[in-house]
């Protein structure tokens, strides 16, 4: 790389700080750092940040400069600031601290006893540092990617980088010298001394002329009236766990903050560092031992909190445009589900209903009532059906999650707890496993091994989303907004059909019906599937590693950044659709009343419903619900009444095929009428869970046996 | 071989005589002839001499930047320019000085892993280890060893100013140490009244050892590495040759330290160097078991070796079944499953389970009628297996001891804990004496990491602000009188009869007479090899796995995949025991027996009760 010319550069600075513009709102220029200097010229401001893509915007080469050679440029940047300033005072400024007032006096005085022509001795000049009273920042590129530590190697030294860690340690914030000024003892005049490393040796004797030729030996003492500080502060960031390669211990780095850039982040804090990668310069003994190593250090520009700031942290979870066309593939839906524990086999819909869990529901807030938009789930069975692991597999993914079992956890250990504050003596709250998991999932295994009183603390988190906490003189309402999916044994060791859920699960209906989904998990043999269960973990045997599966499982990450995408949507339901939700539901509860149902029917399987397809548009990232989220919807609710009703069908010894079911479900709908539209045939039969196809089949089955016809456009049955 | 000059500087390594080793250091006898710093007194070695240093990785510091070759300007201004690789300190004469601005300097990264000598490595691997490093070191070194001397430390015997007291030192079985970065602090000060320079040590000798079981402490060492710097995962055991670095001047302790430094920091990663030396590594090799009868690095003159073609793994395994039968009352299926246990090894991680663990919880012990009975069966055990642990499992120990390692920013080291230990180390749980007694957090933090460890095999480090987890390979043995809570891959309730229990002391005595060293050193050969066996499956018996898996799905024998995961790593294990590689219809058939033998076990003392 050519030479650059700093003079030069100097200028081309001057130019950009005072004449870079942006069109505001209005269509009128805004002078965005000439407001600012004049602001910093009056002291009302300290920290002057140059955004890079505005120099980009000015100088496309000046800011490639700038990055690699920062520190350079900082200073640069100072010193035309420093000529600058003067021309943009508006008006006198008032003293603002001591050190003000100490320059002010130095100047006044210098005014009057100096002999213009009298030739002055450098030293006794006052440095540049003690008399610039801002500071200088850059603000990396909007498209810069942050570094994670390990990539940080020598060839950054000099450079301007930002890296992303979470903050471990922090000292206090010091004062730090920048520039010692000295008095001598005899001759009374004033010795300045820059500081630039984190030690200095003092300097001993006065340099003046009055001392060095009259050989007085003056002795200079340390002012610190005089002497400039700034605060400077000493972070220790780590890397975060994504960004350690299996089987490595995360990577430290040291980051010196300095002024304004001080007490911006805490033990704990995930955050963005921009600034300079320097070695450090040692000094004294240290430097003969450790000559041969030099240790780097992060010059802090900039720090910004993820955690306080969203934005940034979207910024980095945001899908390339590589993995958002694998994820737009038609089956989608069915992959994304079976990516769900795929160690686990089969349960196709149970992990849909999952998924759609993770995603959740639209929260509404109509007229200060508020309808939850999570979703519940119940999933019951046999022992050893890996519902535990379908548990903590989803407590694994999703962002937020607490995983507790029945047995282990009380009420108290649930909701909050009131404890002593050690160090006050005070009382305060400690959150449990729901206020702990708000806004994400609790799993809650052997739900129903739990103590009655304990579970009712759920009933309230269930509906209203919050946790009513009345315990030794505290009384708040804490949120709780918590999808709860829990996983529960049937009382009897085994299911048993004749039973209702109630009985098999011993849970009270209250509790039961707050869930929008109960599936039964069954274990039953069935040749095809045990022979491919079989087939895939001797594969696994033989040959040690993972069969290749037809739908590649998903990457756990991309699946978690996925599902945050889907959170953000907010799909509306269109009125039109209105009736036709209103028409499931209204057959849903005929239905319940005429069957001999297990399960029950309220209207809260209508909220379920709705939930569940608000779920299903904002996994398509839609703004809309269509007629296919409700379908499916619908589908998903019947299955798993289906699941906890099929037991029934098998005792009976009569099996009656789908077209069997959906001819009956025809005739249902003909009522006493002798024709019926294949649209609403095809509308009612999506909701009881039939597929288009099935039907389809059903109506060209019995069309075949002559129970009835179908006209030419096939848009009307006509029974014969 | 031994002409190999071992007095070489770095700066001399590029010269023929540096080649010449280097290139010696291809062939893996080529190592045997290097003094090992585990059991070298190091005021026998000198700074800058080659040795090797066996052990495991606990930590990896954060990358060094260091000057690969700098400019030195010399009192009259000439320069001349100096390599800096496989140094710690600058080479200065009087009056020099390094040139930092200099054109011809070279910057290098370079890392630094705390590796430490393998926990729970057992008496017999060491003193075979030490024979072998002592044959070829030629001044006769008499101190230590002796073979009724319990955990040779060999620290003690080294010229270190800071004495272990052995006071201090906590009772072999306890385990229960809290780990206290200026625990040792008294003691340093009292014993070190003829030294000065432990008397600004902030930190505990103990915290600067960091030892994963701190009953019987391990020997560290500060290992610098210059190439490959991804290949090395934590807890891989690695054998290293390089140049041995102990001046005094990198101890920190000496150091003046300015007020912007944290001397807790300084001090833990600068250690005394007498305490914890440093080793530029030239050459490293990772080892994939710590069994040192099987390592070609490790020669010993008096051991004539074995042929491993010759070596029956048929025979052998049938004897030490025997063995085994004899020390548990002559109950015949536990001998069996103890053995597939002893040979089990995590060959595979798939799907996020891990293939091949086999952990073993061996229970209904008669404990009333022989309280000694665990301990001196693991006396047994710990003659044969390479590595081992012994923990009795109270609710002292579990509230007491660190199990999980733990980040401590303020010194920025990982502080080991009870379960960082190397592959293939065998943990053996005793929870015959178990009382009820609560657990207080501790505890149940303890029980947290040990179950993570024995369903996942994977260790979780606690970095204060999140885990990782670490892929470990522990396998778990556990005696207990009930049924331990713990998710073990196997429960075996133990039958014996009056008479077998009666003679038990005897037969342990047997047994132990039994092992006779050709025995001794067949059966811990046989151990390692057959963990290392390369095992196949053919089609065929696959496909006869998968329909006899329907069928047992159809009668309920069998319930879900993970018993028929269980299932195959057991018919796996039964037929390496029996010298073969591959699975055969015996094996599967002797294995599903074996299940269902164990269950019945289970209905019977259902039906008893």
């Amino acid at each position: 790389m050519p030479k650059r010319d700093y003079v030069q550069d100097k200028e081309s600075v001057k130019t950009f700080l005072s004449e870079f513009c942006k069109d505001d709102d209005n269509g009128k220029k805004h002078f965005v750092y000439a407001n600012q200097l004049v602001k910093l010229a009056h002291r009302e401001q300290i920290l002057l940040t140059i955004d890079l893509d505005h120099v980009s915007e000015f100088n496309e080469e000046l800011a490639e400069a700038i990055i690699s050679n920062s520190r350079r440029y900082a200073s640069i940047f100072g010193d035309a600031i420093a000529e600058l300033l003067p021309t943009f005072k508006e008006r006198e400024v008032s003293a603002k601290d001591a050190l003000d007032v100490y320059i002010e006096h130095r100047l006044l005085m210098e005014s009057r006893t100096r002999n213009p022509m009298e030739q002055h001795d450098q030293r006794n000049n006052f440095p540049p540092e003690l008399m610039k009273r801002f500071e200088v920042a850059f603000k990396p590129h909007s498209n810069e990617k942050a570094k994670s530590i390990r990539e940080i190697k020598a060839e950054h030294i000099g450079k301007l980088v930002t890296v992303r860690g979470i903050v471990t340690r922090c000292t206090e914030v010091k004062p730090m010298m920048v520039v010692a000024t000295y008095t001598c003892d005899r001759c009374g005049a004033e010795t300045y001394q820059p500081v630039n490393s984190l030690t200095f040796i003092p300097v001993q004797d006065c340099p003046s002329d009055d001392c060095r030729i009259n050989k007085a030996g003056g002795r200079l003492y340390l002012q610190t009236r005089g002497s400039k500080f700034v605060k400077f502060q000493e972070i220790k960031i780590q890397e975060h766990s994504d960004q350690v390669p299996v089987g490595h211990i995360p990577r430290t780095m040291t980051i010196m903050c300095r002024g304004e850039v001080t007490r911006m982040a805490q033990p704990g804090d995930h955050v963005l560092i921009s600034g300079v990668f320097l070695p450090l310069i040692r000094s004294g003994f240290r430097q003969i031992i450790q000559g041969l190593l030099s240790e780097t250090f992060l010059h802090a520009y900039r720090i910004v909190c993820i955690n306080k700031n969203d934005e940034a942290s979207d910024q980095e979870a945001e899908l390339t445009a590589e993995e958002l066309q694998e994820l737009a593939q038609d089956d989608f839906y069915e992959r994304l589900a079976t990516s769900l524990a795929p160690e686990i086999y089969g349960h196709l819909d149970v992990k849909k209903a999952l998924l759609l869990l993770l995603v959740g529901g639209v929260d509404k807030r109509p007229d200060g009532m508020r309808i939850r938009g999570n979703i519940n789930i119940c999933l019951m069975g046999d022992p050893g059906v890996a519902k535990s692991q379908l548990l903590s597999y989803i407590s694994r993914l999703a962002i937020r999650s607490q995983y507790t079992t029945g047995r282990g956890s009380s009420g108290v250990g649930l909701t909050a707890a009131v404890m002593k504050d050690p160090l006050t003596g005070e009382m305060m709250l400690e959150g449990g496993a729901l206020v702990l998991a708000d806004q994400g999932v609790c799993c809650i295994d052997e739900f129903d091994k739990m103590a009655e009183h304990d579970r009712t603390a759920i009933h309230e988190v269930m509906e209203q989303q919050t946790i009513s906490i009345a315990k030794a003189g505290i009384m708040t309402t804490l949120n709780a907004r918590v999808s709860i999916l829990a996983a529960a044994n049937p009382a009897f060791g085994r299911y048993n059909p004749r039973r209702t859920v109630e009985q098999n699960i011993q849970l009270p209906a209250a509790l039961l019906s707050r869930f929008d989904l109960l599936w039964l998990m069954q274990d039953k043999p069935d040749r095809d599937n045990d022979l491919r269960l079989a087939k895939h973990i001797t594969y696994v045997h033989s040959h040690n590693k993972q069969p290749p599966t037809r739908i590649k499982a998903l990457d756990m990450n991309l699946m978690r950044r996925y599902i945050n995408l889907c959170k953000r949507k907010n799909p509306t339901i269109p009125d039109e659709l209105t009736e036709y939700i209103v028409g499931a539901y209204v057959e849903l509860r005929r239905e319940a009343r005429n069957q001999k149902d297990m399960t029950f029917t309220s209207a809260r399987n209508l909220l379920g419903i709705l939930r569940l397809s608000t779920a299903l548009a904002r996994l398509r990232l839609s703004d809309k619900v269509e007629k296919d989220d409700v379908a499916e919807a619908l589908r998903l609710l019947e299955m798993s009444k289906d699941s906890l009703n099929q037991l029934h069908e098998h005792q009976k010894g009569h099996v009656p095929n789908t077209s069997d079911k959906i001819f009956a479900v025809v005739r249902e709908l003909a009522g006493s009428s002798n024709t019926v539209k294949i649209a609403d045939v095809i509308d009612r039969c999506t909701t009881k869970g039939f597929k288009p196809d099935q039907v389809d089949k059903c109506i060209e089955d019995y069309e075949e046996l002559n129970v009835w016809q179908v006209n030419m456009a096939r848009t009307k049955i006509t029974f014969m | 071989m031994h002409s190999l000059n071992l007095n070489i500087l770095p700066e001399h390594l590029k010269s023929e005589e540096g080649g010449l080793l280097i290139a010696s250091l291809q062939e893996p006898k080529g190592w045997s002839g290097i003094p090992l710093l585990n059991y070298t007194p190091l005021h026998d070695l000198k700074d800058m001499s080659i040795v090797r240093f066996r052990g495991m990785i606990q930590d990896m510091l954060d990358p060094e930047m260091y000057l690969e070759r700098y400019e030195i300007v010399k009192e009259d201004n000439t320069c001349r320019v100096q390599d800096g690789k496989f140094r710690d300190c600058l080479l200065l004469n009087e009056g020099e000085r390094v040139n930092h601005d200099a054109k011809e300097n070279v910057h290098g990264e370079r890392r630094t892993f705390f590796v430490i000598s393998i926990p729970g490595l057992n008496n017999w691997c060491q003193e075979y280890e030490s024979q072998c490093s002592r044959s070829n070191f030629p001044k006769p070194v008499e101190t230590e060893n002796t073979a009724g001397k319990k955990r040779s430390a060999p620290m003690e015997e080294d010229d270190m100013h800071v004495e272990i007291d052995t006071t201090a030192r906590p009772a072999a079985d306890g385990d229960n140490n809290k780990r206290q970065r200026t625990g040792e602090k008294l003691n340093n000060t009292i014993d070190s009244d003829a030294v000065n320079h432990t008397s600004n040590s902030v930190i505990g000798m103990e915290y600067h050892l960091n030892s994963p079981i701190p009953s019987r402490p391990s020997k560290a060492c500060m290992v610098k590495i210059y190439n490959d710097f991804e290949k090395y995962k934590l807890n891989t055991i690695i054998d290293v040759v390089g140049f041995l670095s102990v001046n005094p001047a990198l101890d920190a302790t000496t150091m003046d330290v300015d007020a912007f430094d944290n001397l807790n920091e300084i001090q833990a990663q600068n250690p005394p160097p007498s305490l914890i030396p440093r080793l530029h590594a030239i050459a490293v090799h990772c080892l994939p078991h710590p069994n040192p009868l099987l390592d070609e690095r490790l020669l010993s003159n008096s051991q004539t070796c074995i042929d491993s073609h010759g070596f029956n793994m048929l025979s052998v395994g049938n004897e030490f079944r025997t063995f085994l039968k004899l020390c548990l009352f002559n109950d015949n299926l536990a001998a069996e499953y103890l053995l597939s246990h002893l040979i089990s090894t995590v060959y595979c991680r798939a799907e996020s389970r891990c293939l091949g663990r086999f952990l073993l919880n061996i229970f209904n012990l008669p404990q009333n009628r022989i309280s000694n009975y665990t301990k001196q069966f693991y006396e047994l055990l710990d003659l044969i297996i390479p590595a081992s642990h012994y923990i009795a499992m109270t609710a002292e120990t579990m509230n007491e001891s660190t199990f999980g390692p733990k980040k401590d920013y303020e010194t920025n080291k990982l502080v080991s804990g009870m379960l960082q230990l190397a592959p293939q180390t065998h943990l053996v749980i005793d929870e015959t004496f178990t009382k009820s007694d609560r657990l207080n957090s501790n505890g149940i933090l303890s029980m947290q990491i040990l179950g993570h460890v024995m369903t996942h095999q994977e260790l979780k480090c606690n970095f204060q602000y999140y885990e990782i987890d670490y892929e470990v390979d522990i396998p778990i043995l556990c005696f207990s009188e009930k049924k331990s809570i713990l998710p073990y891959d196997a429960f075996v309730p133990i039958e014996y009869d009056d008479q077998s229990v009666e003679v038990i002391e005897e037969s342990l005595k047997a047994a132990r007479h039994y092992l006779n060293p050709i025995r001794l050193n067949q059966f811990r050969r046989f151990l390692t090899m057959a963990k290392l066996t390369e095992f196949n499956v053919n089609p065929a018996e696959s496909e006869m796995i998968q329909n006899d898996f329907v069928e047992m799905r159809k009668n309920k024998s069998i319930r879900d995949a993970e018993e028929l995961h269980h299932l195959l790593v057991l018919t796996r294990l039964l037929a390496v025991a029996r010298g073969k590689n591959v699975l055969e219809k015996d094996a599967w058939e002797l294995a599903k027996q074996m299940e269902s033998t164990r269950q019945q076990r289970f209905t019977n003392r259902e039906g008893s009760n």
